[in-house]
């Protein structure tokens, strides 16, 4: 199952995990399931519109969603998706 | 790099260890911007600060102890509340070899600094922290993606956890805050690090490197995109830092 990275600010919602795994064959699909292990982690990556929030990226190991096929990106078994929100403190 | 200069924005958790950085880097150029009093609570993190100056003017305690650590500095303590027009005017007045550091706590401020740097084709180095971690990113416009290919807006307040609620470790503060003057030092030495976001958590100790492509229509670095809107800027990370402020 491809391997999620959790930024610092929405490990709460995984009760202080860094890493979690997540079953699915798109970004989109492992999206949805963390939110079945974790509900209210998506709305925190997501718009209401489902998009993928202005100011949090997600990466497929090195590549940019947004260059690929954003939500619909497929994913492998061996894939490490990483979620990377703008940190707002100095 | 003798002759370069530093321009750190904000002198609070990230400022603070930047500046020591940037010192250890062999900087002797360095200004210094910051609005705020030194307040007790966040001698943790502001590890040039010591209870005497509590209440002092962080850039005059600042530069007190960077002169002492280093009498050949040619510091300037610059006490100014940045907001578009009198950042823009500060930014102008920069010699072409600024580097400028963002290391404000404030979201809207750090999305600023970096599309005005852009228009006054200044290199820099934006930074954040919260918890454990944060990221760091250096930005040569032209050169690379730049921070809003990576993100396209700051965060709204309402989904933006505060500082004051979440804290701040010393130590994730320090280690980003160093990362910046190394990375500061580097642009201005022609280093290749441009363009490539590193993202550090102090609990797990596996640095993340981001070094994404440029993104079409990126109204940070596209020339033919929008400039980006700039509204007011909204509520600083720390609550009680932006109420300093606006004294
Ligand atoms: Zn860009």
């Amino acid at each position: 199952m491809p391997n999620v990275r959790i930024p610092t600010p929405l490990r709460k919602y995984t009760q202080g995990r860094e890493e979690v795994t997540v079953a699915g064959d798109t970004v989109g699909v492992v999206l949805d399931g963390l939110e079945q292990s974790y509900p209210g982690i998506k709305e925190r990556i997501c718009d209401e519109a489902g998009k993928v929030r202005r100011f949090v990226n997600v990466f497929v190991g090195e590549d940019d969603i947004r260059f690929l096929d954003n939500l619909a990106t497929a994913v492998k078994a061996s894939d490490e998706i990483s979620i990377v929100p703008a940190i707002a403190g100095g | 790099m003798a002759g370069s200069r530093f321009l750190v924005l904000g002198a609070g958790g990230l400022g603070c260890p930047a500046l020591l950085g940037l010192l250890a880097g062999g900087a002797r150029r360095i200004g210094v911007v910051d609005c705020d009093v030194v307040d007790a609570t966040n001698l943790h993190r502001q590890v040039l600060y010591d209870l005497g100056d509590v209440g002092a003017p962080k850039v005059e305690a600042a530069t007190r102890r960077l002169r002492e650590r280093s009498p050949g500095l040619e510091i300037e303590p610059i006490p100014l509340r940045l907001d578009e027009r009198t950042l823009s005017s500060l930014l102008a007045a920069q010699s072409a070899d600024t580097v400028v550091l963002e290391c404000s706590d404030q979201p809207d401020l750090k999305f600023l600094v970096h599309d005005l740097c852009g228009e006054h084709h200044l290199p820099l180095v934006v930074g954040g922290v919260q918890r454990w971690g944060g990221q760091a990113m250096a930005v040569r416009h032209g050169a690379g993606a730049c921070f809003r290919c990576v993100f396209e807006g700051a965060p709204p307040a309402e989904l933006a956890p505060s500082c004051a609620a979440v804290g701040v470790l010393g130590a994730a503060a320090g280690a980003l805050g160093f990362l910046m003057a190394h990375l500061a030092v580097a642009l201005d030495a022609g280093d290749d690090v441009a363009g490539t976001l590193i993202a550090l958590d102090l609990r797990e100790l596996r640095p993340q490197q981001i070094r994404p492509g440029r993104r079409a229509g990126c109204p940070g670095c596209d020339p033919h995109a929008p400039r980006p809107a700039q509204g007011p800027l909204g509520p600083a990370c720390s609550t009680s830092a932006a109420a300093a402020c606006s004294r």
